[in-house]
């Protein structure tokens, strides 16, 4: 358990420093911005205690938070995703996996994986950007954000999986 | 009482669920302005309507009100504007012709005395017109009055502060001895009573040579005016009653619907040429008595 929370405070710092120092400062096309932090939450095993889930999540967007200046904004949406993350991974899960699996493409295959992470990260930033525009009189540049930070992220994790399936 | 636990150790994580959102929510709005700002205006939107409709019901019970106050202001704002447009006026007036003043260089070498116009009129057929210089002013009767356009007319009572003067438009009373610019005939100025910017020559004699739109002006001959004050400008020929002479239908160049702002003319050589012409004239009546 000590060694488990070790390790994922090691990967949530990479992740938090990954978003400050490179990837929050990419505006592609004034817009879109790769939010890969969301990968840290799809990422838990199933069974992971939720309440923990919740407290990674909400403390992952807190620390986004921190370094973008938007407290709240990636706290509240990732909190969100972190409390829908088992759920929705339970559809996906074989009926033949381990009580710990981890969700990736090894264990999930890569189609029932796309089903797994697209919703969930489009859902995320369709939440952040909502939270962040706060209304929709520019909906345009609204849709063309949540489309690309999308589209931007998911090119990220599935770079992420397959190197690490290569491995 | 053990289900109880049960279910709250089973459910445990959506208290902290919504626990965590709403410390996002409290952040959320808290920190960041735009997000605050909107929230709260959204919240005031319905509480905005509400006071809206109500005064779009007041506003009717104070029209009555709103519009005396806007009658009063209307008309305020109408006596500023008359007001500053005579200001305006008087302000760019004399810059507005060069021919004016350069008329008005041409009497430099009289005494003028500069008068205001106070009545005038037009619709008689024998108009009289005020102005506001009197005998204490130096103006005498039998003076001539110019502005910078023209003549105007000869004074004929004084009083301390105030003189009538006889204008051109006096049918019974009014005769300028007026010359045509240039050629020398001369003529006597008299109107017909009608239109306020037609006056005639009458006189011109008959082996006159001269054209339409030529000027007339008045020769100097009268004991009133100097030579060289415009008159008008000629616009038909036509004979006289009898036949004898011309008769010029001549355009007043002075507006006497338009007048203001004039000058009496005051020359000792004039009362000088009047004294000795008089004494001529009983000096012949004498010889002719005897």
């Amino acid at each position: 358990m000590k060694a488990d929370i070790l390790k994922r405070a090691g990967i949530f710092v990479i992740f938090v420093l990954a978003q400050a120092i490179v990837l929050g400062r990419i505006h592609l096309f004034h817009y879109v911005t790769p939010l890969l932090y969301v990968y840290f939450v799809l990422s838990f095993e199933r069974n992971y205690p939720k309440w923990a889930i919740l407290l990674w999540s909400f403390a992952m967007g807190l620390a986004v938070d921190i370094f973008a200046n938007t407290p709240g904004l990636a706290a509240a949406s990732l909190t969100l995703i972190g409390a829908l993350q088992p759920y929705y991974l339970e559809l996906f899960v074989p009926r033949d996996s381990a009580e710990n699996m981890k969700p990736n493409i090894q264990t999930l295959g890569p189609s029932k994986y796309s089903t797994y992470i697209v919703p969930l990260t489009l859902l995320y930033c369709i939440v952040f950007y909502t939270l962040e525009f706060f209304n929709f009189y520019n909906w345009m540049q609204w849709l063309f954000c949540v489309v690309g930070s999308t589209a931007i992220t998911l090119v990220l994790i599935y770079t992420f999986e397959i190197f690490k399936s290569r491995q | 009482m053990k289900n109880l636990l049960e279910f709250l150790r089973n459910h445990f994580h959506w208290a902290l669920f919504v626990l965590l959102e709403v410390l996002s929510a409290v952040l959320l709005f808290q920190y960041n302005n735009y997000q605050n700002s909107v929230w709260f205006t959204s919240a005031n939107w319905a509480s905005g309507k509400v006071y809206e409709g109500t005064s779009w019901v007041e506003s009717f019970f104070s029209l009555s009100k709103v519009n005396e106050d806007l009658t009063l202001r209307n008309f305020y704002l109408e006596r500023q504007v008359a007001q500053l447009r005579r200001l305006y006026g008087e302000a760019t007036a004399p810059e507005a012709s060069a021919q004016e003043q350069q008329e008005l260089e041409k009497l430099a070498q009289y005494k003028l005395i500069p008068a205001k116009v106070v009545t005038n009129e037009l619709h008689l057929s024998n108009n009289l017109l005020t102005i506001d210089k009197g005998a204490k002013d130096g103006v005498e009767v039998g003076m001539g009055v110019a502005c910078g356009k023209g003549v105007v007319g000869v004074v004929f009572l004084t009083s301390d502060h105030y003189s009538v003067v006889i204008p051109v438009l006096n049918m019974k009373s009014s005769r300028i001895s007026c010359a045509i610019r240039n050629r020398g005939y001369f003529g006597v100025l008299r109107w017909d009573g009608r239109d306020a910017g037609i006056a005639y020559v009458e006189d011109i004699p008959r082996h006159a040579r001269f054209k339409k739109g030529e000027w007339v002006e008045t020769n100097g001959y009268s004991t009133i005016f100097p030579p060289g004050v415009l008159v008008g400008q000629i616009k038909e020929v036509y004979n006289s009653r009898d036949g004898l002479s011309y008769r010029l239908q001549v355009r007043l160049s002075t507006d006497f619907g338009n007048l203001r702002d004039v000058v009496v003319i005051s020359d000792k050589s004039i009362a000088e040429r009047m004294r000795i012409m008089q004494a001529a004239r009983d000096s012949l009546k004498l010889n002719v008595n005897e």
